[in-house]
């Protein structure tokens, strides 16, 4: 099963933009951001509070659907899936 | 109609959006929510465009820190009130236009007020609470909210579009923690000149608004990209409305 991740605005800068990922099995966001966490140090800080708790305003949207009404870090992939991750910007 | 002053005035832009398309512009009453870096950006190029009233609404004061992205203000203006000296500013720059300065924070008792009478909100304000109050009353209104946000070399764009695109809370449903931010003064300008580029859309018919999707801008990378967001179908704003959007509003 192939995803393709998207990496937008501040988390640019320690992730690549887009990240092609396979699994061989069934796989859930859980399951890929450890992998992605593993792969690009500093994103864990970034997106992560503790261990399995994600900051509340990291926005992943699994094909432009929020996993915040989906279920959540447990929300299961499909092969094709787009996932976008980003931090909403405030600043004016 | 135009009279002869507008038409040589705007004949350059009238050569795009025709006479009719500059008589939109000009009946088109816009409200810039913050008068900072996005705010005085969008206000000096729909000023410069012909949006015939503009207020104009922030409840600070100028400060030396302002200068390097707060196009409207100089040194001498540190200390007077944003909202007042924009519009000097603006009206310095265009004569032909009505420009109504308020100083003054957005609540929840003026939020409507502020809104009576506005054609499109350009959002130039710099956090989520007052983003979402006033987004929230202009789409109860049935009035446009450009969206902007900036930071570092990154920004956002979306034209909230009642009743026919997902509001801020689909698009933000859980805001960062209000802090200073940093900023480069480029992508506030940027930004800001996306945000009435939507407006002119908006008010003139042309092209198709950024709706439905986040319009990202990577300064760094100098690359844009459109992400797509669908609507929060319990969404306590806009989760009831019927949706009316068109085949061709629908952008990936």
């Amino acid at each position: 099963m192939k995803v393709n991740v998207k990496a937008f605005a501040t988390f640019r800068e320690v992730m690549d933009n887009q990240v092609a990922m396979e699994f061989s099995g069934g796989a859930t966001i859980r399951m890929l951001l450890a992998e992605l966490t593993r792969r690009y140090e500093g994103l864990d800080k970034l997106m992560f509070t503790a261990p399995g708790t994600l900051r509340d305003f990291v926005n992943i949207l699994r094909n432009g659907r929020n996993i915040h009404f989906l279920a959540g870090l447990d929300t299961p992939l499909d092969d094709g899936d787009v996932i976008a991750l980003f931090p909403p910007i405030a600043g004016g | 109609m135009l009279n002869t002053e507008q038409k040589e005035r705007y004949r350059r832009q009238i050569a795009v959006v025709g006479e009719e398309g500059q008589e939109k512009i000009g009946s088109t009453r816009l409200l810039i929510a913050g008068a900072g870096g996005l705010g005085s950006t969008a206000a000096l190029f729909a000023a410069m465009a012909g949006f015939g009233t503009i207020r104009i609404i922030d409840p600070d004061c100028i400060d030396e820190t302002n200068l390097n992205r707060q196009v409207l203000y100089r040194e001498a203006d540190i200390g007077r009130p944003k909202a007042d000296t924009a519009a000097k500013a603006l009206h310095a720059m265009n004569s032909l236009i009505d420009v109504e300065p308020v100083t003054a924070a957005i609540g929840t008792p003026m939020a409507r007020d502020l809104i009576r009478g506005i054609d499109v909100v350009i959002d130039g304000l710099d956090n989520y609470p007052a983003r979402f109050l006033l987004a929230d009353t202009a789409w109860k209104c049935g009035v446009p909210f450009i969206h902007g946000a900036v930071e570092g070399f990154y920004g956002q764009v979306c034209s909230i579009l009642p009743k026919k695109s997902p509001c801020l809370r689909c698009i933000v449903p859980n805001p960062p923690p209000v802090r200073e931010t940093p900023l480069i003064g480029v992508t506030t300008g940027i930004i800001g000149c996306v945000q009435v580029t939507e407006a002119i859309k908006l008010a003139t018919g042309a092209g198709i608004p950024v709706s439905d999707c986040l319009w990202l801008w990577d300064g760094i990378r100098q690359k844009s990209d459109r992400l797509r967001i669908e609507r929060i179908p319990t969404c306590n704003v806009c989760g009831k409305d019927e949706y009316q959007i068109r085949a061709g509003e629908r952008m990936s």
